[in-house]
């Protein structure tokens, strides 16, 4: 069996054990309406996994849950000019799935929630900052086996990512500016590898996968906005955003382990965005430690 | 299962090349990836390091042209109240470089020095915020005749009710209605203007007390201002300083009250009590209320304080709010001077102790409008 197989394997187990009983106790925290919704998603994946045992056209599913604990550091000069540092707590969700119609091709999406806190060097003042990221994904996909190793794989996908970003921020001292954001809608760049490999009693998969802004809209505010022009001057405070005048760029360096009946995620990641407008830049970086657990499952293609 | 995935064999004879190139990065991955990709991802991360844009020394002369540097680009009332800017920088900038940064009493020295030249602005609205301290101008209010007495207003208070930030009662037989409104920062709801005109739909006239009425929210004072209309009423324009030059100003925007702001009304006689005190938020609102109907300013000049403040960091972490928009009135003139009222009138050394003349004669004035509207 090869490593693939074995994780295959494994996920669906873990994908019963996991996603149906674990969390019964959440399920009945949730009101009526999400109650009815999460128990029709829970059939429909069981119903996909018995059907699945009937086909062949079993298509492989990713999710992956992670929380992201590391430094931040940012400098809006809407808000003060100094470089603020603290630290940063996030979560997110991350799938991939291949198209089926289209195998070579596979989609992503995405959503992280971050959460930071900053104080500037002399320890007079602090930032609030939430990040709110979502996405979605396309990328064709090249997979490379060794002929001398038959249990290794290479996987190398490219594509094109459309990302949604809105980051509040709120400074504590700050008379009639008291509140700035990031949002930007972008087109991104999206590639990564990942190198799947075999050890003794165990599969590993190491990954790195990068996105990079190529063209979009984001909003700019001008240093003499109060806060309440800001809300109300949106529009004119959006901009045709790029490479040129936008430098956004995350990239994450992971690697899976599949342990006993978990595969489990550690990695880290980075990210870095820069922008700016006649007196004013904007710039922002986290650098955070990746905990996460990765289900695998087929999803049924039903006729 | 999974049968579109196609794999590219590497040793394939029209690949071997490209094959044994990723064979080769395959081992070279497997045995160094490590160190590989955590030097690439080092790189990436060295290559977009934060760094600070554009600021001064954390030094006292660096905090000082740091402030300086704040003041000549984003104050807005450089230019009109007169001040030669360029001519302060160099002997405060000298002073900051005599001062020890290591000496123990540094911080307070560099704060005295600062709080020196901010005071050459005359503005209420240039503060310094420190963790120790801050710093208030009081050139703009020294001077100008007394208007209030808080012993004697607190005699007219006995029996006042307090909501929304405001104390009311009835005066001269409840035939005046009164409301203090120490501070603009103090929310008030419909509801609350309701029940109180609402006690005071007897009366013949009101009197509005803005003595040592120090502003606050701008909203609260246009929404209080639109009690006195029935229509859309422009009251000024503002201008925000957008560039770094000491006129750089945008386009004049129109400042409206906007009658529906607020569903009660009082249209009968109203006096506006103000002294130099009312400053800020409270002078926009004293501003508006000139152009209402019915309503007649008594008092002492306003405070100004047209410009609306914001507020920067030093590179030491100290907090300056300054001016950074200019308020004018329907007439295109500035009111960061001040409004004077219709009738200036002060406290007067009183025989009796227990009255304030201010307020006796604005109950005068509208005893007096009564009964010639009546008559």
């Amino acid at each position: 069996m090869n490593p693939e197989q074995r994780t295959k394997t494994y996920c669906l187990r873990q994908h019963k054990t996991h996603l149906v009983f674990a969390p019964c106790s959440l399920f009945l925290a949730l009101g009526s309406k999400l109650r009815l919704c999460s128990l029709l998603l829970v059939l429909c994946s069981v119903v996909s996994m018995a059907k699945a045992a009937d086909t062949t056209n079993i298509y492989p599913h990713e999710d992956v849950l992670t929380l992201r604990f590391g430094g931040m550091w940012q400098q809006d000069q809407y808000l003060s000019p100094l470089l603020y540092d603290g630290m940063e707590v996030g979560i997110g969700n991350e799938w991939w799935q291949t198209f089926r119609r289209a195998p070579q091709w596979l989609h992503v999406g995405r959503a992280d929630l971050t959460f930071g806190w900053l104080t500037n060097p002399r320890y007079t003042n602090r930032i609030y900052a939430l990040d709110i990221e979502a996405g979605w994904g396309a990328a064709y996909q090249w997979h490379f086996r060794f002929a001398r190793r038959e249990q290794h794989r290479l996987h190398l996908f490219l594509g094109p990512y459309l990302a949604a970003e809105w980051a509040p921020r709120m400074i504590l001292s700050n008379v009639n500016k008291p509140y700035s954001m990031d949002a930007a809608v972008e087109l991104q760049a999206l590639a990564g590898i990942r190198y799947t490999f075999t050890a003794p009693r165990t599969a590993y998969r190491l990954s790195y996968i990068l996105r990079a802004n190529l063209i979009g809209i984001d909003f700019m505010p001008e240093y003499w906005q109060s806060y309440y022009e800001l809300t109300e001057g949106v529009p004119g405070d959006l901009r045709c955003a790029g490479m040129w005048n936008r430098r956004y760029l995350t990239h994450e360096l992971t690697l899976d382990i599949v342990c006993r009946r978990s595969t489990w995620r550690l990695g880290i990641r980075h990210e870095y965005l820069e922008y700016g407008k006649r007196q004013m830049a904007f710039s922002r970086e986290q650098v955070a430690l990746v905990l996460g657990t990765c289900f695998r499952y087929g999803v049924a293609n039903i006729r | 299962m999974n049968k579109g995935k196609r794999y590219i064999q590497l040793d394939h004879p029209r690949l071997t090349r490209l094959g044994s190139w990723f064979l080769a990065l395959g081992s070279w991955f497997q045995k160094f990836w490590f160190p590989a990709l955590g030097s690439w991802f080092l790189l990436l991360g060295s290559l977009g390091c934060t760094r600070p844009f554009d600021i001064q020394e954390n030094t006292p002369a660096g905090n000082m042209a740091a402030l300086w540097q704040i003041i000549d680009e984003k104050y807005c009332f450089v230019e009109e109240k007169g001040i030669d800017w360029d001519a302060v920088r160099a002997p405060y900038i000298a002073r900051a470089e005599a001062i020890d940064p290591e000496a123990e009493d540094a911080h307070f020295l560099l704060f005295d020095l600062m709080a020196e030249m901010l005071d050459t602005l005359r503005d209420g609205h240039v503060n310094l915020y420190t963790p120790f301290d801050v710093s208030a101008s009081s050139t703009w209010y020294r001077g100008y005749p007394v208007c209030y007495d808080a012993d004697l207003h607190r005699q007219y208070l006995a029996n006042a009710r307090y909501v929304g930030g405001m104390y009311y009662t009835t005066l001269a037989d409840d035939s005046i209605g009164y409301i203090y409104y120490g501070s603009f920062q103090s929310s008030f709801s419909a509801a609350n203007l309701y029940y109180i005109l609402s006690s005071f739909k007897d009366c013949r006239g009101l009197i509005l007390d803005l003595r040592h009425n120090g502003g606050g929210s701008l909203e609260y004072a246009y929404r209080l201002a639109a009690t006195f209309t029935d229509h859309d009423t422009l009251v000024g324009y503002w201008q925000h300083k957008r560039g770094t030059g000491h006129n750089d100003y945008s386009e004049p925007e129109p400042l409206y009250v906007r009658t529906a702001d607020m569903g009660n009304k009082w249209l009968r006689p109203t006096v506006v009590l103000q002294d130099r005190h009312s400053y800020s938020a409270t002078n926009s609102f004293i501003n508006a209320m000139r152009y209402m109907p019915n309503v007649l300013l008594l008092g002492g000049v306003s405070g100004g304080g047209g410009g609306m403040p914001m507020s920067y960091e030093l590179p030491n972490g100290w907090i300056v709010r300054f001016s950074s928009v200019r308020m004018c009135d329907a007439d295109g003139i500035s009111i960061e001077e001040g409004i004077p009222p219709h009738i200036l009138d002060s406290l007067h050394p009183n025989p009796n102790p227990t009255q304030d003349n201010l307020i006796e004669h604005a109950i005068q004035i509208i005893n007096q409008a009564y009964d010639h509207s009546t008559h």
